[in-house]
């Protein structure tokens, strides 16, 4: 499996995706070989083994250098370098080969071919979302690449998968929808509504609308008593919220967590009585199934994923302000909707757990390899 | 024996998103533009074909009779879009042969509250149909054919003669639903109790290619009817059975056609008006200590007041009403009255799965019934803050 984050180093739903879903492969028996462009450290998961470019003592490709760091500090070179690495990579026993986005697609396509496997690709987002329509070539080529090579596509939700087939010419046969998945969190719902709190949890990217949920919360942070806002993460557009929240008047109404522990992200879900996912774009949101699965009412907006698993969350369109401030207010306001709702979001949400999640995975790759048994 | 076909008319007063912002906004609850559009939707369908049929049926055929109940809220609707209907509705009354019942102007859950609010809700929708028809009832129906022994106490004080029921096991026990029965509390009023089986093979089956009696026709349905023992067979059903939950591609119009030809030729048979049919003799009393509807699958009240958010919803109308009658604005009162429309709760049912959550979604103006309760309250909320303004002045 070629991907990019993996805890405890994660920033979104691609790093959670990964770790839970080789949780449950393992459990199940299979083994994985994961390769990230990062040295570590990994959140260790029995059965899964890590390599990444800087494991190599020596320096067997022309022009390489050592790679470290995190995400945020890449260069084009270090791309084309985790590539060749990938595409170079010692074929062992693996049956499948399974990428995550579009960042070692190139050299995941050239290890297909010259071992004889077949290609899995799971899309988390796509570079017109994560750019606001805006893409940066060189991404948008080798997403479109994996996307055309790849024997399957794994989308994680319907609305995505129909952005594939229109906007890569995707043949929608080879597509399948495998939705994100929520871990349980029992103990969450015990704790749950007792307080006046909106919290937005996710990165703070453009894609996000986290604009979106300040503006909505001057709408409503003059109502007594006064809720408490809170974003939790961190981002490229903090700076630039920070002076929003500021401009908008909210610097006591909001409150800025930055990055947030596991632990810290359970008490939060535990004492907040809203949640919000403005985004933009949104593949599928595991953040708000997560809140929903700690029995949190959450107001999302109309595009995402999540949206199509469950009714019991409300929709809203990304930019229609008006309507996320009436919502959070609905939410505050009215117990007995807090209540229905928040219950029924979490009994829809106990459906969806990563083991099925795996299991619809692994489906997807016996189609191929008993396909090429034949 | 009697045939008794009665059909219900109802439209609701849907709301608009009113949102929570809007509150104090002076905008209105009321989508009219977008209720006028779905009235004239289903008149095009529905009131005007079925209309057309059932008029033609009365004047080619002497022994042809049905019922009908229209609420409030559907005659301001039809007087808005739909004039014709109201002349055609006006002229099939006139043949004498159409028996009109009474009911709730708003179609409301006002049978639930403090006794005031249902005598003038009644007697709201009788003057209604004194003015549009000349007609004064001496039939009641109440809201989604809610029955109880109250209501039956409550039928009597009013004089009338009869109230239609569920022919629900509840209620009938034992007994069969096609004998005219006397309300155990109020023995002067007659009890019409619906033949469900067969009301629903119409109303529910008549267009399901699943249904072992697929496809049905007249001919078989009259032999049904004939091959039930008993005095008077119930066919109590919603008019838009007719055309609209059933398509005029089902031939369900063609076969409300050939029912009254059916029925005349089918010896034993005759139509009969809920007014006429409570003037047979009854054969026992039935009691109900708790409601009965003609809804869902428990015949209760759990459509309108089964989950916590309806019943919220509800005992916050019931507050927001004793404003609104303190207030003394004709306007307040009215819009508050139309906020006790049954509709409105019933889109805030919660589903699940299932052939009722089916049906709830089929009928419902939102995406969700959170969306129901949310909006729902945000213009009981606005309408308290204008009823406390005019109290105090």
């Amino acid at each position: 499996m070629i991907g990019w984050e993996w805890p405890p180093s994660h920033s979104g739903g691609l790093g959670v995706h990964c770790f839970e879903l080789c949780k449950e492969l393992t459990k199940m028996g299979h083994r994985v070989t994961f390769l990230s462009p990062f040295p570590g450290p990994y959140t260790p998961v029995d059965g899964v083994a890590f390599r990444c470019p800087a494991d190599e003592p020596e320096e067997p490709y022309p022009g390489a250098y050592a790679i470290g760091g995190s995400p945020g500090s890449w260069h084009e070179g270090d791309i084309e370098h985790f590539n060749a690495w990938i595409a170079a990579f010692p074929i062992d026993d693996h049956q499948v080969i399974h990428v995550h986005d579009w960042f070692g697609t190139v050299g995941a396509t050239e290890l297909a071919r010259r071992s004889g496997r077949s290609l899995v690709m799971t899309v988390h987002s796509t570079e017109y979302d994560r750019s606001l329509g805006n893409p940066w070539r060189e991404i948008l080529a080798r997403e479109r690449f994996g996307i055309v090579r790849a024997d399957r596509v794994i989308a994680v939700s319907e609305h995505l998968k129909r952005q594939l087939v229109d906007r890569y010419a995707a043949p929608p046969d080879k597509i399948r929808v495998i939705y994100n998945a929520v871990r349980p969190s029992e103990r969450l719902a015990a704790l749950s509504g007792s307080t006046r709190i909106v919290l937005y949890l996710g990165r703070l990217a453009a894609m996000k609308g986290v604009d979106t949920f300040l503006r909505a919360a001057a709408r409503v942070a003059t109502r007594e008593p006064h809720p408490l806002f809170v974003v939790a993460g961190e981002g490229p557009e903090f700076g630039r919220l920070l002076i929003l929240a500021a401009h908008l008047g909210l610097a006591d109404r909001v409150l800025f967590l930055g990055k947030v522990t596991e632990e810290e992200r359970i008490t939060l879900l535990a004492s907040s009585s809203v949640f919000v996912l403005p985004s933009v774009v949104e593949p599928f949101g595991i953040a708000a199934a997560e809140a929903m699965a700690a029995g949190i009412p959450a107001i999302v907006s109309k595009t995402s994923g999540v949206a199509e698993i469950t009714d019991s969350v409300f929709t809203v369109d990304f930019w229609d302000i008006d309507e996320f401030a009436s919502r959070i207010s609905e939410l505050l306001e009215y117990p007995a909707l807090r209540r229905a709702m928040g219950e029924a979001g979490r009994r829809s949400m106990s459906r969806e757990g990563w083991e099925e999640r795996a299991l619809q995975t692994v489906g997807v790759y016996f189609e191929l390899v008993s396909g090429a048994r034949k | 024996m009697k045939v008794v076909l009665y059909l219900h008319l109802h439209q609701p007063w849907r709301l608009a998103r009113f949102r929570y912002l809007d509150l104090g906004s002076g905008r209105p609850y009321i989508d009219e533009a977008r209720n006028l559009d779905i009235f004239r939707g289903i008149a095009d369908r529905c009131y005007r074909p079925t209309l057309a049929r059932l008029a033609d049926a009365l004047d080619t055929d002497p022994d042809f009779r049905f019922s009908l109940s229209v609420t409030g809220t559907y005659l301001e609707q039809a007087a808005r879009v739909a004039p014709d209907v109201l002349q055609t509705l006006r002229r099939i009354v006139r043949t004498g042969r159409v028996a009109l019942l009474s009911e709730t102007y708003y179609h409301s859950l006002a049978f639930l509250l403090p006794p005031p609010e249902l005598r003038d809700e009644v007697e709201l929708h009788r003057a209604a149909l004194q003015r549009e028809f000349g007609v004064r009832p001496t039939v009641l129906r109440m809201t989604e054919l809610a029955y109880s022994d109250a209501l039956a106490r409550f039928a009597e004080a009013e004089r009338f003669r009869g109230m239609l029921v569920e022919g629900w096991e509840g209620i009938l026990r034992g007994n069969p639903p096609t004998h005219v029965y006397c309300a155990a509390p109020a023995p002067t009023v007659m009890l019409l109790a619906r033949h469900y089986m067969l009301s629903d093979d119409v109303g529910f089956r008549f267009s399901s290619k699943q249904w072992s009696e697929y496809p049905l026709t007249a001919e078989k349905y009259v032999r049904w009817i004939s091959a039930t023992p008993g005095e008077v067979v119930n066919l109590f059903m919603d008019f838009e059975t007719f055309g609209e939950h059933h398509p005029a591609s089902s031939g369900i119009l063609e076969f409300l056609s050939a029912l009254p030809r059916t029925v005349r030729s089918t010896t034993g048979l005759a139509w009969a008006t809920v007014e006429e049919a409570v003037n047979l003799p009854p054969r026992e009393s039935l009691s109900a200590p708790t409601t009965v509807s003609w809804a869902d699958q428990n015949r209760d009240l759990g459509a309108w007041l089964g989950n916590d958010l309806q019943r919220s919803a509800f005992e916050a109308a019931k507050k927001v009403g004793i404003l609104a009658r303190k207030a003394e604005d004709a306007e307040i009162l009215e819009t508050w009255r139309k906020l006790l429309t049954s509709d409105h709760f019933y889109y805030m049912y919660v589903g699940g799965h299932g052939a009722d959550a089916g049906v709830h979604q089929y009928f419902s103006s939102y995406g969700s019934p959170y969306d129901a309760y949310a909006n729902y309250m945000n213009a009981l909320m606005d309408l308290r803050r204008r009823a406390l303004e005019r109290i105090s002045g």
